[in-house]
């Protein structure tokens, strides 16, 4: 049987990350959340996620920042960005992430946006 | 296939060159009929050099392709003037050399490069950069964007990122960012941006490829590069280099010939690389540097209906050739999207897409490759007048959205290709 995907989800609101990692344990994967990004890198040494999902607007540490700080350590690790507005695309830097995908309640979108992540062969 | 032992650059700049040693860094700059803009290039190479790479050995070298209109004196000239105090830069304790010469070959871009990839051979450069000679928002500190990722972080391959108004690059738009990415995996969004830094180790790997008698020597020239280093493994990232202002053109008017080098030459790169590609799913973002401006890109004003005026007759004129080159299923549509066109269209992107597919498959059995590349043009302006029309309102982030989805359908219908490929009887 094959493993099961590993995701971190970062996210400051804690009942998102509550609904991420039960819908998305759900659906199959191994889920991790964090509350805090500036634990984001240490987490990814010791969890080794197959992908990580960021929240954008976070008190500590911006998710773009922290993207900028994955792309150095972990290059192949894909990230998906979760953001509430579209207007982050202003900054170049958030093209780096894999894709985006704007909050919502129902799952249905992140949720295809993951699938068509793991199926990406390079 | 063979090294081409033929120059790009006459023999008085070969031994110019030589008299000047090694260099660690080479700009070039190739022009023709580029006297109005040009001066303002060459400038912002020199203060980019003394800002940034004051103690590196530098040479400048305009490569042009016989100019008319005094476009070499006058590089010369701005090379010339002292410009330093008034730029409140330091004169750089290593002096910026500056050549210019004519190229041999073939007229055209990728002959212009090819003499510079000489020159960087000679010279044996760390690092190249290239500047395209109409460029009207080039800064000094484009100097550094497209050579600190090479020397400085181990990239090999840098591609411009630019805003750019929504309306501006089209082909890149509709065809070459989106099948370069649904086939090799990677997402270099200016991937024929026209200005690249590139290591001296994949200059050598350039230069050991005859390709200078193809459309690599014209305008394929561009995708050939980022396509080589992308399949060849070479470390590649893109430099946000804000707004791209520069000479351009309306779709509609006078992109013919680019359109068909630059197109032939991805078909063709899409064969030779056959093996590079056809396991990819998907694809994946590409390191980006810079500092993040928030630049508004200057608007470019489109004529659509002659637009759609182009893609009426040309349909008429090559109907018959459609019938033949595209599947049943491809060519109802299109007939439909003809049928309803009035001045408006719709041209859904997934049948665009799969046109595009068609092509690449069509393009490897075709004799008569000219014809072939002349009737997609037709087919090409329908495409960019229903995304014109669709993105009439948004503003360019939500423009790049459109694009992105197109993205995703090249993506998601590569199945379609490779069936295509394999029935067609493409495969080695």
């Amino acid at each position: 049987m094959e493993d099961k995907k590993k995701i971190l989800a970062i996210d400051d609101e804690e009942d998102i990350r509550f609904i991420l990692k039960e819908e998305l344990t759900d659906e199959g994967y191994e889920v991790f959340t964090l509350g805090n990004p500036t634990k984001a890198l240490d987490t990814i040494e010791s969890f080794k996620p197959d992908l990580v999902l960021l929240d954008i607007k976070m008190p500590q540490m911006s998710g773009i920042e922290l993207l900028g700080k994955i792309r150095d350590k972990y290059y192949d690790l894909p990230v998906i960005l979760l953001t509430a507005y579209s207007s982050f695309k202003k900054d170049t830097a958030s093209l780096a992430c894999d894709q985006y995908v704007v909050k919502s309640g129902d799952l249905t979108e992140l949720k295809k946006r993951i699938e068509r992540i793991f199926k990406v062969k390079i | 296939m063979s090294e081409d032992r033929t120059f790009a650059l006459p023999r008085d700049t070969r031994e110019a060159l030589k008299e000047i040693g090694n260099a660690d860094i080479l700009i070039g700059i190739p022009s023709y009929n580029n006297a109005s803009t040009i001066g303002h290039v060459v400038k912002a190479v020199k203060i980019g050099h003394a800002k940034y790479y004051p103690g590196k050995r530098a040479v400048l070298i305009n490569s042009d392709g016989g100019s008319s209109d005094g476009t070499r004196d006058t590089a010369m000239a701005a090379f010339n003037e002292d410009i330093y105090g008034t730029s409140l830069v330091k004169k750089p304790q290593e002096p910026l050399r500056g050549i210019t010469t004519r190229y041999m070959g073939i007229p055209g871009k990728g002959s212009a490069f090819k003499a510079v990839f000489e020159a960087a051979r000679l010279l044996e450069v760390k690092a190249c950069a290239v500047f395209d000679s109409d460029l009207r928002s080039i800064t000094p500190e484009w100097v550094q964007l497209l050579l600190a990722p090479i020397l400085e972080k181990g990239y090999e391959y840098v591609c411009p990122f630019y805003r750019r108004y929504k309306y501006d690059g089209t082909i890149t738009n509709s065809i070459v960012y989106p099948l370069t990415r649904a086939l090799y995996g990677r997402r270099v969004r200016q991937p024929i941006g026209g200005d690249f830094g590139f290591s001296g180790r994949l200059v050598h790997r350039y230069l050991e490829k005859n390709v200078w008698n193809t459309d690599v020597a014209r305008f394929g020239i561009d995708i050939w590069m980022t396509t080589t280093a992308m399949v060849e493994g070479f470390k590649i990232c893109q430099s946000f280099m804000g707004a791209k202002i520069h000479d351009v053109k309306d779709p509609g008017t006078d992109l013919g010939p680019m359109f068909k080098q630059v197109v032939g030459t991805i078909f063709l790169l899409a064969k030779e690389n056959e093996s590079r590609w056809k396991e990819v799913v998907g694809s994946r973002p590409t390191a980006i540097f810079g500092f993040q401006a928030e630049v508004s890109p200057l608007p470019i004003h489109v004529n659509i209906p002659r637009m759609i005026s182009k893609f009426k007759d040309g349909f008429e004129h090559n109907r018959a050739y459609y019938e033949q080159i595209l599947s049943n299923d491809c060519m109802s549509k299109l007939a439909e999207v003809w049928e309803m066109c009035t001045d408006k269209i719709d041209f859904p992107m997934v049948l665009w897409v799969k046109i595009i597919y068609n092509y690449a498959v069509s393009y490897q059995k075709e004799v008569d490759k000219i014809h072939l590349l002349n009737s997609l043009v037709p087919l090409y302006f329908g495409f960019v007048a229903s995304f014109c029309k669709e993105t009439e309102t948004l503003d360019d982030y939500r423009a790049e959205e459109v694009i992105e989805e197109l993205c995703e359908i090249y993506e998601d219908n590569k199945p379609y290709l490779l069936k295509m490929w394999a029935e067609k009887g493409c495969e080695d």
